[in-house]
């Protein structure tokens, strides 16, 4: 390697952490940002809040309501005289259980009645979950709530959770959230990169000394490339540290994903920067790329039933690849078929982005 | 010399739809770009998780073992598929090639036929929470199934428990998705908008040349933000005409409430990109400001899909702080559940809250920077 071409990859660097403020949201948000997301999100629906409505007198619904609220899912909310529906629409409760007028234990007996449960749809997946519970508890609880001789269950399934048996928020979330920052952060670098010196007039600075465009290709991604690497290495730590998130599968594995992920997205940031004609469009450029990509990374909503029609995009995502790689290495210890698959994946994407991002900066100079 | 005048207002507005005109660009993506993504995403996202692989292991054989394999099938959610052993099941869990599993050891025919209790092995891949969980949410279903099709003895509920979801009662995942992704678009194009707008005249210069006129910061920071009010107005205008013309969403609630709301988040968020251009004063550290500020959280604690509810408490509080969060809860019960702003009274507050608090900071900034 020419030492002009290792001075610029210097200049570069002292060009991006010369500014504090800089280096604050390039090391320490990252961290703040997987702590935050690590322990705020999850996907259990918790705290839901229950009104039960029934007769003053009604000793078995009385007794099946509590059960619901030691259940650990409920909050019980107070619904003496009110509206059953009105409790949902004023927001009141999430879901109220309306008890047969004649008295459950009595309705219980005769087999006749059913108890209502009415939910509050506004939140689909909430509403799911909270119909869910409700009725695990209501079908172990209510024989013996009203007095009957529970009868055990004549057929069962054992429910075994693999990789993470005590669903733990963190150890689903953490892997996701790595990739989002990751790529949030290399982004935000490169997109803006070039059209800033262009927009300021440096960039002829660089065109006039004595150095090859693909040098200068090297020296504006090469930096980029190894803050991004650095940013993964921090934040899967601080997962391991903070959040006890296994690392069951090889650290070479870890590497080589981390390798091929920001070099892809080093490359879809410097080809933004050399599409737009000044920073604004450069970071509606950003924008328009990591909304989507975030989105389609497999962690909001299951992909894998998008519309056929649409599904193309997320093989497209990047993001969508390194997640999956994240959490099979971590998680599942690193399957080398699914490795091999994924990692081939993000390959091809990291050569063709890289291509194209050389393609156009060749232009760009001539 | 006047605090305000809402001529010198005018005249920088004016000056900044110049701005916008100039560059189309910024004209069509506000306009365009909400409409494109919400129509996107509204047909791409699904919460059912359909079609998963499964597979089975049936040692049993028998007619009853059988039954409850093709119930799987039957319900819809699953494509169930023969594993030659409970080790080949593992393997297939462990590359992906299964979802979940169902091993069936010998002897479960013979118990079910004589009502002994019979059980059943079910393993579910647990890398993805998310998905886990809505497959254990299907076994209820499936057990009653199970237990009709194969006619053994059910342990009925004493009485039946009627489930009626209101609102939305197919649960369609369209009426709660797009107005959330609106809400989420719209907010994250305003910050970025205002940030970079204001951080490219610190950038050149030219705000200190604004700076040095007569003008003050209540008006600069006033003729800044009316313009692209009215371009998001424009925006969130074509956003709901597609949720409500392309996708049925209904629109339940007041109008002119939803347009308070609407101006309270937008203002929120457009002082929110302000104060981030006056801190930064640099276009690249306003856009990663933005970001880091805009995206993820209003994303992923907004309730947008991770309900705050769950959240611990700490959590709770501090997505207090996010506009998009109070607007979510206000648009997804104005359209929806049609709330009056009775109901939303708590939302409602807290933007202005928050809107009041953003103004004042933006303002605060600029001032010190005038008289040092």
């Amino acid at each position: 390697m020419k030492r002009t071409l290792l001075a610029f990859i210097r200049k570069e660097f002292a060009q991006v952490l010369r500014d504090p403020r800089m280096k604050m949201m390039l090391f320490v948000m990252p961290m703040i940002q997987m702590t935050v997301f690590g322990l705020a999100l999850s996907s259990e629906i918790k705290n839901i809040r229950l009104a039960a409505v029934h007769a003053p007198d009604d000793a078995a619904a009385r007794r099946l309501a509590e059960r619901f609220t030691s259940s650990g899912w409920f909050l019980p909310v107070a619904a003496e005289g009110r509206d059953p529906a009105g409790l949902v629409v004023s927001g009141a409760a999430d879901a109220v259980l309306v008890f047969p007028a004649e008295g459950f234990a009595r309705a219980a007996a005769r087999g006749r009645g059913a108890v209502q449960l009415l939910v509050d749809g506004t939140s689909v997946t909430r509403a799911r979950s909270v119909e869910a519970y409700a009725r695990a508890v209501f079908s172990a609880r209510a024989a013996a709530a009203a007095g009957l001789a529970p009868a055990p269950p004549p057929l069962s399934f054992d429910a075994r959770v693999l990789y993470n048996p005590e669903m733990e928020s963190p150890v689903f979330m953490v892997p996701g959230v790595m990739g989002m920052i990751v790529c949030l952060v290399t982004i935000i670098l490169t997109s803006m990169s070039l059209t800033r010196e262009r927009e300021m007039g440096t960039f002829e600075t660089i065109v006039s000394a004595p150095l090859e465009n693909r040098e200068i290709l090297l020296g504006k991604t090469v930096p980029y490339v190894v803050l991004g690497l650095v940013n993964a290495a921090l934040v899967i730590a601080a997962g391991f540290l903070i959040f006890g998130v296994p690392v069951r599968g090889a650290l070479w594995q870890l590497a080589a994903a981390a390798l091929g992920f920001v070099v892809t997205t080093v490359s879809i940031g410097t080809l933004i920067s050399t599409i737009s004609r000044n920073q604004q469009q450069a970071m509606m450029g950003g924008f328009i790329f990591l909304f989507p990509a975030v989105l389609m990374s497999g962690i909001m909503y299951p992909v894998e039933n998008m519309p056929a029609l649409l599904k193309p995009a997320v093989y497209l995502d990047p993001l969508y690849y390194f997640t999956a790689l994240l959490r099979n290495i971590l998680l599942k210890g690193g399957d080398p078929a699914v490795f091999a698959r994924d990692m081939a994946a993000l390959a091809v994407m990291a050569a063709a982005t890289g291509t194209l991002a050389y393609k156009r900066f060749r232009q760009t100079l001539n | 010399m006047t605090f305000f005048d809402p001529r010198r207002a005018a005249a920088v507005a004016r000056k900044e739809v110049m701005h916008i005109l100039r560059d189309p660009f910024t004209l069509v993506l506000v306009l365009g770009l909400p409409v494109v993504l919400v129509v996107f995403f509204g047909f791409a996202i699904d919460f059912d998780v359909k079609n998963l692989r499964l597979g089975v292991y049936d040692r049993d054989n028998t007619r009853h073992s059988r039954q409850v394999a093709s119930v799987f099938e039957s319900s819809g959610y699953f494509l169930p598929e023969g594993a030659s052993s409970p080790a080949d099941a593992a393997r297939g869990l462990d590359s992906g090639r299964y979802s979940a599993a169902l091993l069936i050891e010998p002897g479960f025919g013979r118990d079910l036929g004589r009502g002994a209790p019979a059980r059943v092995q079910f393993i579910v891949d647990g890398t993805d929470n998310s998905k886990a969980q809505a497959v254990l949410g299907y076994l209820p279903g499936i057990t009653s199934a199970a237990l009709r099709k194969t006619g053994a003895p059910a342990a009925a509920d004493p009485v039946p428990l009627a489930t009626r979801y209101m609102y939305n009662p197919e649960l369609n995942s369209r009426w709660f998705v797009i107005p959330g992704l609106a809400v989420i678009i719209i907010g994250l194009l305003s910050i970025l908008m205002t940030a970079l707008t204001v951080a490219r005249e610190w950038e050149n210069g030219s705000m200190e040349l604004l700076l040095s006129t007569p003008l003050r910061p209540a008006e600069i920071i006033a003729g800044k933000i009316a313009p692209y009010v009215l371009l998001v107005l424009g925006g969130v205008f074509f956003v709901n005409l597609v949720a409500r013309l392309g996708f049925g969403v209904p629109f339940r609630g007041s109008h002119p409430l939803f347009l308070s709301g609407t101006l309270l988040f937008a203002l929120a968020c457009l002082s929110q990109g302000i104060v981030i251009s006056v801190i930064t004063r640099q276009q690249q550290l306003a856009m990663q400001l933005s970001m880091i500020s805009g995206l993820l959280p209003s994303l992923l604690l907004s309730g947008f899909i991770f309900p705050v509810e769950s959240m611990p408490p700490f959590f709770r509080y501090f997505t207090m702080i996010l506009s998009p969060r109070w607007f979510m809860e206000a648009a997804r019960g104005i359209t929806i559940r049609g709330a009056g702003a009775a109901d939303l009274a708590l939302p409602l507050l807290a933007l202005c809250g928050l809107c009041a608090l953003l103004l004042a900071a933006a303002f605060r900034k600029f001032k010190t920077d005038l008289e040092p």
